[in-house]
């Protein structure tokens, strides 16, 4: 593991300097992307203006984060098959800490921690087991790992922690891979996605919900709470081109998926892949994007109603800004203001030599 | 810069197309879906209907009671069937992705072993064979379980064992019947076959050349990657001590590499159809003759490989020229989504090229 403490020490003292004077609450927000810059990758903190506040040098492509927004800490994992995590301080404070997951085991990008801070929860590959498990981490202690959850499915690419505090929602997106194989999909004639609900305490699953038979091939791989508690999430067909499932869906405990395709033109246009899904700030937009299609689409939480779209391309990185409002990067090293009220507004316009956005944004 | 070192990192690669509406690059052939069409899949699809019928011809015969020209006849249509298959699996996208008709075709990798497992399980028991293979596993449907009925233990008795011909001659047909479903998915008039041939904003999936372009480059670059990464280098290993010839696809016939020689050939003449060796643009042009130049010497190489591919993995000279063939092909599909895809017109995407 090779972390360049003098690059992210000198940064993290840069860090130090915020802008002046009264500043709207939104652009005061700070959000964590990974990207790839000038050649290297990284982890970055940003501000709503787009400008750098922290950045962290990573050893390969990095793909989501768990924050711990209170403490004021974060986790930067690999992107899957990668095996490597560091924790470290939002505002560059201490040294990074490199961990990594057992060696039969590898990380699939996402995580989170308990609202207390004390555990890390991370989704994980078994691949000689060919099952998906959720490793646990103490985050009081050097973040050693203590244990794991079976995810009850295989591929289990994001999880998070319901308002109860203590219920993991974890998307199985069904998809075997082996590092062996690379990322080569091994299983996709007997696909099973589903939605699985751990209890962090007793460690038992207490609910798991599948896809109907038909949409066998419709992978869940991306989530977000909304206001009411409903798990909304996104997926990505891995079926024939020429059919357009829904690719947008909301779970409420105890019932059935619902799915919402949304106008047809929309749907076609997603190109049947959705690769981030974020809230507003108010919990009651819910936001997908489709890098593939190249497109922001919004729903209203209450009514699954699609309420519009917004064209980025290779747009995929998304986080709340405020209320029905979010701000979404590109492959492209754009950064932009989206929503779905007002026009598209660029924070950063793209750039070919601007870093290159990776899926996810995450407010802090 | 950044694209040199990301590119590492593709696998099954995903192209963002330009959105229909835009101009056309003319760097891209402008009948670029009907030369595939008539140089590349109409021939490769019919070859692979021809060859798996007359590989269930032949096992019909020796299960009828034939003899030693029969069982002849049916080693020499199994590697012809492989060998149409190999050029068939070029074309890993409609319809030869529906109704998984790629797995249960060539149900691979198998991890697990599943296909040994079932077959073996199936052979053994008295239980009627099922008459028709399309709703069981698919790994009893397809050209790996022929492989291990025909050349694995008992397979030189097949003529005397009723159950296993009959079985053999059930994957042959089974076989057969996905490369008629294959031709009649792409026959004249059917949608899939318009929308490649005359793509339009209205139509699905392909609403513009761009569109059929980026396939073919996907297509290509998917085949290379995984006859790279499933079939070749999980049976070489890292190290000598960890070369495992049983990991290869259709050991067992002694027909792995020519298998994949055949999916590199397959790859050289669908480029070749697209218009990437001989086409509108020089630039275009000089990287497809960069990766032909690339993808023979991997395909001679792999075919000047003599040891029985159980063993070959374990040589060192043979290793030294399956190593070398993963290297050509990982520097021609390097070639490929980079600079070819680049002086295509075909614009990149950081999320979108391989998106998780």
């Amino acid at each position: 593991m090779e972390i360049d403490r003098r690059t992210f020490l000198a940064l993290a003292a840069a860090s130090a300097f915020r802008p002046h004077g009264a500043m709207a609450a939104e652009e005061e927000a700070l959000f964590l992307g990974a990207r790839l810059n000038a050649g290297a990758f990284e982890a970055a903190v940003i501000d709503a203006t787009g400008r750098d506040r922290l950045i962290l040098p990573l050893e390969a492509r990095g793909h989501s984060f768990a924050i711990d927004a209170p403490r004021r800490r974060a986790v930067a994992f690999a992107r899957s098959p990668g095996r490597f995590a560091i924790a470290f301080s939002v505002d560059g404070k201490g040294e990074p800490l490199a961990f990594a997951p057992p060696p039969d085991r590898h990380f699939y990008g996402h995580g989170g921690f308990t609202p207390d801070g004390k555990l890390l929860f991370a989704t994980e590959n078994d691949f000689e087991g060919e099952r998906g498990v959720t490793g646990v981490y103490d985050a009081t202690a050097g973040f050693r790992r203590i244990g794991e959850f079976g995810t009850g499915g295989i591929g289990p690419h994001e999880v998070i922690l319901l308002a109860d505090g203590r219920t993991l929602c974890v998307a199985n997106g069904g998809i075997l891979t082996h590092p062996d194989y690379e990322r080569i999909k091994l299983n996709l004639a007997t696909m099973k996605p589903s939605l699985s609900y751990v209890d962090i305490e007793t460690g038992d699953m207490v609910e798991q919900v599948d896809l109907a038979p038909e949409l066998h091939k419709l992978s869940i791989r991306h989530l977000t709470l909304d206001r009411f508690g409903a798990v909304w999430f996104g997926a990505q067909y891995q079926g024939e081109d020429d059919l357009r499932p829904p690719l947008v869906g909301r779970h409420r405990r105890g019932q059935t998926i619902e799915l919402f395709p949304g106008p047809e033109a929309t749907l076609t246009a997603l190109d049947n892949y959705i690769g981030s899904v974020a809230t507003d700030s108010s919990g009651e937009i819910v936001a997908t994007s489709s890098p593939r299609g190249g497109l922001a689409v919004f729903w209203d939480a209450r009514s699954g109603r699609c309420l519009g779209e917004r064209s980025l391309k290779d747009g995929c990185g998304i986080a709340p800004l405020a209320n029905r409002r979010l701000l979404e990067t590109s492959g492209r090293g754009a950064i932009v203001r989206t929503g779905p009220d007002t026009p598209m507004e660029n924070v950063r316009a793209t750039d070919p030599a601007a870093p290159t956005w990776d899926n996810h944004l995450r407010r802090l | 810069m950044y694209y040199r070192l990301f590119r590492s990192f593709l696998t099954v690669c995903m192209l963002t197309m330009p959105a229909f509406g835009q101009d056309e690059p003319d760097t891209i052939a402008p009948e670029i879906g009907n030369r595939v069409l008539e140089h590349y899949i109409t021939p490769v699809l019919a070859r692979f209907s021809e060859t798996s019928s007359t590989l269930s011809g032949a096992l019909n015969a020796v299960c009828k009671g034939g003899s030693a020209p029969e069982m002849s006849a049916v080693r020499t249509g199994f590697s012809d069937t492989l060998s149409a298959f190999a050029h068939v699996s070029v074309l890993r996208f409609g319809p030869l992705v529906a109704d998984n008709r790629f797995e249960r075709i060539f149900f691979w990798p198998d991890t697990r072993g599943v296909t040994l497992r079932q077959v073996q399980g199936l052979l053994a028991t008295e239980e009627p064979l099922p008459s028709d293979l399309a709703d069981q596993s698919v790994a009893l449907q397809g050209l790996p379980a022929l492989d291990y009925v025909l050349f694995g233990t008992g397979g030189d008795a097949l003529a005397e064992d009723a159950r296993r011909c009959n079985y053999a001659l059930t994957i042959a047909n089974n076989v057969a019947d996905i490369a008629t479903q294959l031709e009649a998915a792409w026959a004249e008039g059917t949608s899939f076959r318009v929308s490649f041939i005359s793509p339009a904003a209205d139509r699905d999936p392909y609403r513009s050349k761009a569109e059929v372009a980026g396939e073919i480059v996907k297509a290509a670059g998917t085949t290379l990657e995984f006859a790279r990464n499933a079939e070749l280098l999980p049976a070489l290993g890292k190290t000598v001590e960890k070369a495992r010839g049983k990991r290869a696809p259709f050991w067992r016939s002694g027909q792995t590499f020519a298998f994949v020689a055949g999916q590199i050939e397959g790859v050289q003449r669908l480029i070749d159809a697209a218009g990437f060796v001989d086409g509108p643009s020089e630039l275009v042009n000089g990287y497809g003759r960069g990766m032909n130049f690339d993808l023979s010497h991997a395909r001679e190489t792999l075919l000047a490989v003599e040891t029985a591919p159980e063993a070959a993995f374990s040589e060192e000279q043979d290793r030294g020229r399956i190593s070398y063939a993963t290297i050509a092909m990982e520097g021609a599909k390097h070639t490929l989504n980079g600079e070819l895809s680049g002086a295509l017109g075909l614009v990149m995407g950081f999320n979108a090229l391989d998106g998780d």
